[in-house]
Protein backbone atom coordinates (compact mmCIF):
# COMPACT_ATOMS: atom_id res chain seq x y z
CA UNK A 1 0.00 0.00 0.00
CA UNK A 2 2.89 2.35 0.69
CA UNK A 3 3.67 2.50 -2.56
CA UNK A 4 0.47 3.93 -3.40
CA UNK A 5 0.87 6.90 -1.60
CA UNK A 6 1.54 10.75 -2.96
CA UNK A 7 5.58 11.49 -2.82
CA UNK A 8 6.60 12.48 0.27
CA UNK A 9 7.06 16.39 0.93
CA UNK A 10 10.18 17.06 1.51
CA UNK A 11 11.13 20.04 4.09
CA UNK A 12 9.55 18.59 7.07
CA UNK A 13 11.22 18.06 10.58
CA UNK A 14 9.97 14.75 12.44
CA UNK A 15 8.05 15.35 15.31
CA UNK A 16 8.50 12.70 18.17
CA UNK A 17 5.05 11.26 20.04
CA UNK A 18 5.98 12.13 23.72
CA UNK A 19 4.72 11.29 27.35
CA UNK A 20 5.49 14.31 28.54
CA UNK A 21 6.02 14.21 32.68
CA UNK A 22 4.49 17.20 33.76
CA UNK A 23 6.95 17.24 36.73
CA UNK A 24 9.83 19.24 36.72
CA UNK A 25 12.56 17.66 36.77
CA UNK A 26 14.27 19.52 39.46
CA UNK A 27 11.44 18.41 41.78
CA UNK A 28 13.11 14.61 41.42
CA UNK A 29 16.50 15.96 42.28
CA UNK A 30 15.09 17.57 45.80
CA UNK A 31 14.04 15.42 49.10
CA UNK A 32 10.07 15.71 48.73
CA UNK A 33 7.93 15.44 51.90
CA UNK A 34 4.36 15.80 51.34
CA UNK A 35 2.74 17.01 54.29
CA UNK A 36 -1.04 15.98 53.37
CA UNK A 37 -2.37 13.37 51.50
CA UNK A 38 -5.65 11.42 51.99
CA UNK A 39 -5.45 7.66 52.29
CA UNK A 40 -8.91 6.25 52.00
CA UNK A 41 -8.88 2.07 52.23
CA UNK A 42 -11.79 0.50 51.33
CA UNK A 43 -14.81 0.09 53.97
CA UNK A 44 -14.49 -3.64 53.64
CA UNK A 45 -10.59 -3.53 54.16
CA UNK A 46 -11.24 -1.13 57.85
CA UNK A 47 -13.89 -3.43 59.07
CA UNK A 48 -11.38 -6.18 59.19
CA UNK A 49 -10.03 -4.07 61.86
CA UNK A 50 -13.08 -3.58 63.62
CA UNK A 51 -13.54 -4.19 67.11
CA UNK A 52 -17.13 -6.25 67.90
CA UNK A 53 -19.74 -5.14 68.25
CA UNK A 54 -19.05 -2.60 65.66
CA UNK A 55 -17.61 -4.85 63.35
CA UNK A 56 -20.91 -6.96 62.55
CA UNK A 57 -23.34 -4.02 63.22
CA UNK A 58 -21.57 -1.07 60.64
CA UNK A 59 -21.87 -2.38 56.94
CA UNK A 60 -21.06 0.96 55.56
CA UNK A 61 -18.73 3.91 56.64
CA UNK A 62 -21.11 5.48 59.10
CA UNK A 63 -21.25 8.65 57.50
CA UNK A 64 -22.28 11.35 60.14
CA UNK A 65 -23.94 13.29 57.51
CA UNK A 66 -25.06 14.61 54.17
CA UNK A 67 -21.44 15.12 52.94
CA UNK A 68 -21.27 17.56 49.76
CA UNK A 69 -18.46 17.29 47.27
CA UNK A 70 -17.20 19.40 44.27
CA UNK A 71 -19.08 17.00 41.38
CA UNK A 72 -21.13 20.08 40.93
CA UNK A 73 -18.22 22.45 40.37
CA UNK A 74 -15.86 20.64 38.69
CA UNK A 75 -18.38 18.76 36.70
CA UNK A 76 -16.71 15.55 37.13
CA UNK A 77 -19.56 13.07 37.93
CA UNK A 78 -18.54 9.78 40.21
CA UNK A 79 -15.14 10.46 41.84
CA UNK A 80 -17.01 12.77 44.86
CA UNK A 81 -13.58 14.22 46.58
CA UNK A 82 -11.18 11.60 45.13
CA UNK A 83 -10.85 13.66 41.71
CA UNK A 84 -7.62 12.22 41.09
CA UNK A 85 -8.11 8.76 41.91
CA UNK A 86 -7.98 6.67 45.13
CA UNK A 87 -5.37 5.60 47.36
CA UNK A 88 -6.36 2.68 49.12
CA UNK A 89 -3.51 0.39 49.69
CA UNK A 90 0.52 0.78 50.67
CA UNK A 91 1.25 -0.03 47.04
CA UNK A 92 -1.42 2.78 45.87
CA UNK A 93 0.23 5.13 47.42
CA UNK A 94 4.46 4.38 46.20
CA UNK A 95 2.67 4.28 42.82
CA UNK A 96 1.45 8.03 43.28
CA UNK A 97 4.57 9.08 45.26
CA UNK A 98 6.88 8.31 41.99
CA UNK A 99 4.31 9.78 39.85
CA UNK A 100 4.44 13.25 41.54
CA UNK A 101 8.21 12.84 42.92
CA UNK A 102 7.58 12.95 46.37
CA UNK A 103 9.75 10.80 48.88
CA UNK A 104 8.07 10.48 51.80
CA UNK A 105 4.81 11.19 52.68
CA UNK A 106 2.60 11.73 55.68
CA UNK A 107 -0.85 10.15 55.19
CA UNK A 108 -3.99 11.47 56.87
CA UNK A 109 -7.24 9.42 56.71
CA UNK A 110 -9.36 9.50 54.05
CA UNK A 111 -12.35 9.11 55.99
CA UNK A 112 -11.23 12.87 57.03
CA UNK A 113 -14.35 13.66 58.43
CA UNK A 114 -14.20 11.22 61.21
CA UNK A 115 -15.12 13.71 63.59
CA UNK A 116 -18.99 14.05 61.81
CA UNK A 117 -19.98 10.94 62.89
CA UNK A 118 -22.95 11.34 65.42
CA UNK A 119 -21.94 8.58 67.78
CA UNK A 120 -18.39 9.21 69.54
CA UNK A 121 -17.60 5.59 70.33
CA UNK A 122 -18.08 5.14 66.62
CA UNK A 123 -15.24 7.43 65.89
CA UNK A 124 -13.21 6.00 68.30
CA UNK A 125 -13.92 2.23 66.80
CA UNK A 126 -13.13 3.60 63.07
CA UNK A 127 -10.05 5.63 64.31
CA UNK A 128 -8.73 2.58 65.85
CA UNK A 129 -9.15 -0.06 62.90
CA UNK A 130 -8.21 2.55 60.43
CA UNK A 131 -4.87 2.93 62.83
CA UNK A 132 -4.32 -1.18 63.30
CA UNK A 133 -4.50 -1.34 59.14
CA UNK A 134 -1.99 1.45 58.78
CA UNK A 135 0.57 -0.90 61.76
CA UNK A 136 -0.23 -4.19 60.15
CA UNK A 137 -0.52 -3.83 55.98
CA UNK A 138 0.98 0.02 55.65
CA UNK A 139 3.71 1.33 57.42
CA UNK A 140 5.38 -2.16 56.64
CA UNK A 141 5.80 -2.00 53.20
CA UNK A 142 7.85 1.16 52.95
CA UNK A 143 9.30 3.40 55.33
CA UNK A 144 8.82 6.03 53.07
CA UNK A 145 4.69 5.98 54.31
CA UNK A 146 4.08 7.76 57.62
CA UNK A 147 0.91 8.83 58.92
CA UNK A 148 -1.22 11.11 61.22
CA UNK A 149 -3.31 8.19 63.47
CA UNK A 150 -6.83 8.59 63.75
CA UNK A 151 -8.59 9.43 67.11
CA UNK A 152 -11.79 10.70 68.48
CA UNK A 153 -11.18 14.30 68.98
CA UNK A 154 -14.55 15.05 69.87
CA UNK A 155 -14.64 12.89 73.69
CA UNK A 156 -10.93 13.84 74.49
CA UNK A 157 -10.11 10.68 76.89
CA UNK A 158 -11.46 8.58 74.35
CA UNK A 159 -8.80 10.32 72.48
CA UNK A 160 -5.87 10.14 74.49
CA UNK A 161 -6.80 6.36 75.33
CA UNK A 162 -6.25 6.39 71.40
CA UNK A 163 -2.47 7.77 71.45
CA UNK A 164 -1.67 5.82 74.32
CA UNK A 165 -2.50 2.39 72.61
CA UNK A 166 -0.85 3.22 69.21
CA UNK A 167 1.33 6.08 69.62
CA UNK A 168 4.24 4.65 70.29
CA UNK A 169 5.03 3.32 66.13
CA UNK A 170 7.42 5.49 65.04
CA UNK A 171 5.66 5.45 61.28
CA UNK A 172 3.00 7.43 63.18
CA UNK A 173 4.81 10.96 63.03
CA UNK A 174 1.27 13.37 64.05
CA UNK A 175 -2.24 12.94 65.51
CA UNK A 176 -5.17 14.14 63.05
CA UNK A 177 -7.72 16.53 63.53
CA UNK A 178 -9.93 18.82 62.36
CA UNK A 179 -10.65 22.62 62.34
CA UNK A 180 -14.49 23.07 62.30
CA UNK A 181 -14.90 19.53 63.43
CA UNK A 182 -15.57 19.99 67.10
CA UNK A 183 -18.15 21.88 69.09
CA UNK A 184 -15.26 24.00 70.51
CA UNK A 185 -11.99 25.15 69.21
CA UNK A 186 -9.24 22.86 69.55
CA UNK A 187 -7.46 25.08 71.85
CA UNK A 188 -9.92 24.84 74.48
CA UNK A 189 -8.65 23.20 77.60
CA UNK A 190 -11.56 20.42 77.90
CA UNK A 191 -8.82 18.52 74.99
CA UNK A 192 -5.77 18.49 77.27
CA UNK A 193 -6.08 15.10 78.35
CA UNK A 194 -4.97 14.61 74.43
CA UNK A 195 -2.35 17.01 74.39
CA UNK A 196 -0.91 15.24 77.48
CA UNK A 197 -1.13 12.21 75.58
CA UNK A 198 0.66 13.64 72.31
CA UNK A 199 3.11 15.19 75.33
CA UNK A 200 4.30 11.61 75.82
CA UNK A 201 5.11 10.88 72.19
CA UNK A 202 6.35 13.60 70.47
CA UNK A 203 3.49 13.96 68.03
CA UNK A 204 2.28 16.99 65.97
CA UNK A 205 -0.88 18.11 65.86
CA UNK A 206 -2.30 18.30 62.20
CA UNK A 207 -5.14 20.36 62.07
CA UNK A 208 -6.88 19.80 58.97
CA UNK A 209 -10.09 21.50 57.42
CA UNK A 210 -13.34 19.86 57.91
CA UNK A 211 -16.72 20.45 57.25
CA UNK A 212 -19.96 19.58 55.54
CA UNK A 213 -21.47 18.05 58.75
CA UNK A 214 -24.13 18.57 61.72
CA UNK A 215 -21.90 21.31 63.70
CA UNK A 216 -22.24 24.05 61.09
CA UNK A 217 -21.07 26.95 62.07
CA UNK A 218 -22.51 30.30 60.68
CA UNK A 219 -19.62 30.72 58.07
CA UNK A 220 -21.82 28.12 56.21
CA UNK A 221 -25.46 29.16 57.00
CA UNK A 222 -26.49 29.93 53.69
CA UNK A 223 -23.76 29.32 51.51
CA UNK A 224 -24.07 27.85 48.16
CA UNK A 225 -21.12 26.82 46.39
CA UNK A 226 -17.80 25.18 46.82
CA UNK A 227 -16.44 28.28 46.60
CA UNK A 228 -18.33 29.77 49.67
CA UNK A 229 -17.88 26.29 51.46
CA UNK A 230 -14.48 25.46 50.58
CA UNK A 231 -12.50 28.10 49.42
CA UNK A 232 -13.50 30.80 51.68
CA UNK A 233 -14.98 29.58 55.21
CA UNK A 234 -12.14 27.05 55.80
CA UNK A 235 -9.66 30.16 56.16
CA UNK A 236 -11.62 31.91 59.08
CA UNK A 237 -12.39 28.69 60.97
CA UNK A 238 -8.45 28.22 60.56
CA UNK A 239 -7.64 31.61 62.01
CA UNK A 240 -10.47 31.27 65.19
CA UNK A 241 -8.74 28.07 66.02
CA UNK A 242 -5.26 29.12 66.07
CA UNK A 243 -6.27 32.59 68.21
CA UNK A 244 -7.73 29.86 70.44
CA UNK A 245 -4.60 28.01 70.25
CA UNK A 246 -2.60 31.03 71.64
CA UNK A 247 -5.09 33.08 73.68
CA UNK A 248 -6.27 30.01 75.97
CA UNK A 249 -2.64 29.09 77.15
CA UNK A 250 -2.48 25.72 74.93
CA UNK A 251 1.19 26.69 73.69
CA UNK A 252 2.29 28.09 77.53
CA UNK A 253 0.81 24.79 78.88
CA UNK A 254 1.99 22.63 75.88
CA UNK A 255 5.97 24.73 75.17
CA UNK A 256 6.86 21.72 73.23
CA UNK A 257 3.67 21.17 71.01
CA UNK A 258 3.74 21.72 67.55
CA UNK A 259 0.93 22.42 65.33
CA UNK A 260 -0.09 22.17 61.52
CA UNK A 261 -2.53 23.64 59.55
CA UNK A 262 -3.96 22.08 56.47
CA UNK A 263 -6.21 23.89 53.82
CA UNK A 264 -7.39 26.98 55.78
CA UNK A 265 -5.07 28.94 53.87
CA UNK A 266 -2.13 31.28 55.47
CA UNK A 267 -1.98 34.41 53.45
CA UNK A 268 -3.99 35.79 55.86
CA UNK A 269 -1.42 35.05 58.49
CA UNK A 270 0.22 39.02 58.95
CA UNK A 271 -2.75 40.19 59.41
CA UNK A 272 -4.05 37.76 62.07
CA UNK A 273 -0.21 38.49 63.79
CA UNK A 274 -0.80 42.02 64.05
CA UNK A 275 -4.42 42.26 65.16
CA UNK A 276 -3.68 39.68 67.96
CA UNK A 277 -0.97 41.59 69.63
CA UNK A 278 -2.54 44.67 69.19
CA UNK A 279 -5.70 43.72 71.10
CA UNK A 280 -3.74 41.73 73.23
CA UNK A 281 -1.23 44.85 74.57
CA UNK A 282 -4.00 46.79 75.07
CA UNK A 283 -6.94 44.41 75.88
CA UNK A 284 -5.50 41.14 77.56
CA UNK A 285 -7.41 40.96 81.18
CA UNK A 286 -9.13 38.45 80.33
CA UNK A 287 -6.75 35.94 79.36
CA UNK A 288 -6.55 35.54 83.01
CA UNK A 289 -9.93 34.02 83.32
CA UNK A 290 -9.49 31.06 80.48
CA UNK A 291 -9.09 27.72 82.55
CA UNK A 292 -5.47 27.09 81.80
CA UNK A 293 -4.77 30.37 83.41
CA UNK A 294 -6.89 29.76 85.98
CA UNK A 295 -5.35 26.52 86.86
CA UNK A 296 -1.41 28.40 86.61
CA UNK A 297 -2.24 31.13 88.60
CA UNK A 298 -1.15 33.52 85.30
CA UNK A 299 -2.43 36.55 84.13
CA UNK A 300 -0.98 36.98 81.31
CA UNK A 301 0.35 35.20 78.26
CA UNK A 302 4.52 34.08 78.22
CA UNK A 303 4.89 36.24 74.81
CA UNK A 304 3.02 38.22 72.46
CA UNK A 305 0.63 36.22 70.40
CA UNK A 306 2.37 36.79 66.95
CA UNK A 307 5.80 34.89 68.80
CA UNK A 308 3.27 31.65 69.30
CA UNK A 309 2.74 31.17 65.77
CA UNK A 310 6.39 31.52 64.67
CA UNK A 311 7.45 29.25 67.09
CA UNK A 312 4.61 26.42 67.39
CA UNK A 313 2.60 26.66 63.88
CA UNK A 314 3.13 25.56 60.57
CA UNK A 315 1.34 25.67 57.36
CA UNK A 316 0.62 23.43 54.65
CA UNK A 317 0.94 24.60 51.45
CA UNK A 318 -2.01 23.55 49.11
CA UNK A 319 -3.75 25.13 46.95
CA UNK A 320 -0.87 27.93 46.58
CA UNK A 321 -2.43 31.03 44.94
CA UNK A 322 -0.28 32.99 43.25
CA UNK A 323 -0.51 36.48 42.66
CA UNK A 324 0.50 38.13 38.70
CA UNK A 325 2.64 40.66 40.51
CA UNK A 326 5.88 39.11 41.31
CA UNK A 327 6.99 41.32 43.97
CA UNK A 328 3.52 40.84 45.59
CA UNK A 329 4.32 37.11 45.97
CA UNK A 330 7.65 37.29 47.09
CA UNK A 331 6.04 40.43 49.52
CA UNK A 332 3.32 37.63 50.74
CA UNK A 333 6.09 34.81 50.95
CA UNK A 334 8.21 37.48 53.39
CA UNK A 335 5.20 38.29 55.06
CA UNK A 336 4.11 34.73 55.96
CA UNK A 337 7.59 33.78 57.01
CA UNK A 338 7.35 31.17 54.26
CA UNK A 339 10.83 30.03 54.75
CA UNK A 340 10.32 28.92 58.01
CA UNK A 341 6.78 28.33 58.46
CA UNK A 342 5.49 26.43 55.32
CA UNK A 343 5.81 22.73 54.32
CA UNK A 344 4.85 21.53 51.16
CA UNK A 345 1.64 19.30 50.86
CA UNK A 346 -0.17 17.90 47.47
CA UNK A 347 -3.86 17.40 49.11
CA UNK A 348 -4.02 14.07 46.42
CA UNK A 349 -6.51 13.41 45.38
CA UNK A 350 -8.36 15.88 46.16
CA UNK A 351 -9.70 18.78 44.02
CA UNK A 352 -7.14 21.37 44.40
CA UNK A 353 -4.26 19.25 44.37
CA UNK A 354 -0.50 20.67 43.87
CA UNK A 355 2.31 19.03 42.71
CA UNK A 356 5.24 20.45 44.02
CA UNK A 357 6.03 22.46 40.29
CA UNK A 358 5.38 25.35 41.61
CA UNK A 359 8.41 25.47 44.27
CA UNK A 360 10.85 25.46 41.64
CA UNK A 361 9.32 27.60 39.50
CA UNK A 362 9.19 30.88 41.29
CA UNK A 363 13.28 31.05 41.57
CA UNK A 364 12.66 35.01 41.63
CA UNK A 365 10.78 34.85 44.51
CA UNK A 366 11.56 31.66 46.50
CA UNK A 367 15.41 30.69 45.56
CA UNK A 368 17.28 26.96 46.39
CA UNK A 369 18.03 27.22 49.80
CA UNK A 370 13.98 28.48 50.64
CA UNK A 371 13.29 25.86 47.97
CA UNK A 372 14.54 22.69 50.16
CA UNK A 373 12.89 24.10 53.44
CA UNK A 374 9.70 24.02 51.92
CA UNK A 375 9.52 20.87 50.30
CA UNK A 376 11.01 18.72 52.93
CA UNK A 377 13.61 20.96 55.45
CA UNK A 378 10.96 22.58 57.16
CA UNK A 379 8.77 18.72 57.80
CA UNK A 380 12.06 17.09 59.44
CA UNK A 381 12.34 19.69 61.91
CA UNK A 382 8.93 20.04 62.67
CA UNK A 383 7.81 16.29 62.63
CA UNK A 384 10.49 14.89 65.37
CA UNK A 385 10.33 11.06 63.89
CA UNK A 386 10.93 12.07 60.67
CA UNK B 1 8.33 28.80 11.07
CA UNK B 2 8.70 25.19 10.62
CA UNK B 3 6.50 22.38 9.53
CA UNK B 4 6.89 19.15 11.24
CA UNK B 5 5.05 15.50 10.05
CA UNK B 6 3.27 14.35 12.78
CA UNK B 7 1.79 11.26 11.50
CA UNK B 8 -1.15 9.72 10.35
CA UNK B 9 -4.08 11.02 10.60
CA UNK B 10 -5.33 7.52 11.02
CA UNK B 11 -2.76 7.59 14.11
CA UNK B 12 -5.17 10.38 15.63
CA UNK B 13 -8.25 8.86 17.43
CA UNK B 14 -11.22 10.99 17.46
CA UNK B 15 -11.59 12.99 20.73
CA UNK B 16 -8.16 12.05 22.56
CA UNK B 17 -5.33 13.89 22.38
CA UNK B 18 -1.69 13.51 21.52
CA UNK B 19 1.70 15.11 22.75
CA UNK B 20 4.14 15.89 20.28
CA UNK B 21 7.84 17.12 20.58
CA UNK B 22 8.25 20.13 18.17
CA UNK B 23 11.85 21.49 18.23
CA UNK B 24 11.99 23.00 22.20
CA UNK B 25 8.21 22.78 21.75
CA UNK B 26 5.38 20.14 23.35
CA UNK B 27 2.26 20.63 21.61
CA UNK B 28 -0.64 18.56 22.20
CA UNK B 29 -3.10 17.54 18.83
CA UNK B 30 -6.58 16.83 19.26
CA UNK B 31 -8.84 15.40 16.56
CA UNK B 32 -12.32 16.59 17.48
CA UNK B 33 -15.53 16.27 15.11
CA UNK B 34 -13.39 15.60 12.30
CA UNK B 35 -11.27 18.34 12.59
CA UNK B 36 -7.06 19.16 14.25
CA UNK B 37 -6.41 21.65 16.90
CA UNK B 38 -2.94 21.71 18.39
CA UNK B 39 -2.67 23.95 21.49
CA UNK B 40 0.57 24.06 24.16
CA UNK B 41 0.57 21.15 26.04
CA UNK B 42 1.95 22.70 29.21
CA UNK B 43 -1.06 23.94 31.31
CA UNK B 44 0.16 28.02 32.29
CA UNK B 45 -1.32 27.36 36.31
CA UNK B 46 0.19 24.31 37.05
CA UNK B 47 1.97 22.81 34.94
CA UNK B 48 -0.18 19.57 33.47
CA UNK B 49 -0.36 17.78 30.37
CA UNK B 50 -3.05 19.13 28.52
CA UNK B 51 -2.99 16.44 25.91
CA UNK B 52 -4.25 14.24 28.97
CA UNK B 53 -7.57 16.27 29.51
CA UNK B 54 -11.32 15.73 28.81
CA UNK B 55 -12.70 17.30 25.82
CA UNK B 56 -16.25 19.47 26.88
CA UNK B 57 -18.70 22.34 24.86
CA UNK B 58 -18.86 19.45 22.51
CA UNK B 59 -15.44 19.45 21.87
CA UNK B 60 -14.91 23.30 21.40
CA UNK B 61 -13.00 22.98 25.10
CA UNK B 62 -10.21 21.53 26.57
CA UNK B 63 -10.03 21.07 30.33
CA UNK B 64 -6.89 21.02 32.36
CA UNK B 65 -6.52 17.39 34.11
CA UNK B 66 -5.60 18.62 37.25
CA UNK B 67 -7.59 21.76 37.91
CA UNK B 68 -9.71 21.43 35.32
CA UNK B 69 -9.10 24.96 33.87
CA UNK B 70 -11.17 25.44 30.57
CA UNK B 71 -9.45 26.61 27.20
CA UNK B 72 -10.98 26.96 24.06
CA UNK B 73 -8.97 24.54 21.75
CA UNK B 74 -9.32 26.73 18.55
CA UNK B 75 -7.77 29.86 20.38
CA UNK B 76 -6.43 28.49 23.36
CA UNK B 77 -8.09 31.01 25.47
CA UNK B 78 -8.97 30.34 29.04
CA UNK B 79 -12.91 30.45 29.31
CA UNK B 80 -13.58 32.46 32.26
CA UNK B 81 -10.03 34.34 32.87
CA UNK B 82 -9.54 37.53 29.86
CA UNK B 83 -5.72 37.21 30.83
CA UNK B 84 -5.15 33.44 30.56
CA UNK B 85 -4.04 31.56 27.21
CA UNK B 86 -2.43 28.87 25.97
CA UNK B 87 -0.61 29.03 22.51
CA UNK B 88 -2.22 27.26 19.51
CA UNK B 89 -0.86 26.21 16.24
CA UNK B 90 -1.80 25.03 12.69
CA UNK B 91 -2.14 21.98 12.09
CA UNK B 92 -3.46 20.91 8.70
CA UNK B 93 -3.86 17.42 6.11
CA UNK B 94 -1.65 17.03 3.74
CA UNK B 95 -3.48 14.06 2.15
CA UNK B 96 -3.42 11.58 5.57
CA UNK B 97 -0.89 12.69 6.30
CA UNK B 98 -0.71 15.61 9.55
CA UNK B 99 1.69 18.55 9.78
CA UNK B 100 2.25 20.93 12.34
CA UNK B 101 3.24 24.51 11.64
CA UNK B 102 5.35 26.01 14.68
Amino acid sequence: MNEMRPPERTGLEKAEAVSPDPINPKIRAIEVIDTDFHFSPKWDTIRRYLKEPFRSRLYHFPVGSLEYNPEPANEKPGVGQDTHGTAATAADVIRVLDQFGIDTVVLNPGYNRPQAIFNEPVIAAVASAHNDYLIEEVFPVSERIKASLMICHRDPQMGADEIRRVGHHKQFVSVFTSFSALFEPIGCAKYDPILDAMAEHDLVLTAHSEGWFPHFTPLWTGSRTWIELFGNAPAGNCMAHLAAMICQGMFDKYPQQKVIFQEGGYWWIPDLMLRLDDFYMSASGDIALTERKLAAGELNLKQLPSQYILDHVRFSTQPITIPKDRKHFAWMLELCHAEDLFCFSSDWPHQTMDPANWVVENPDCIDDEMQKKILSGNARKLYGRL
Amino acid sequence: MTEYLLGRIDDFPEGKGRAFKAGTRTVAVFRVNGKLYAIANRCVHKGASICDGDLADNGKVVRCPWHNWPFDLATGQHRLDPNERLRTYDVKLDGDRVILCA
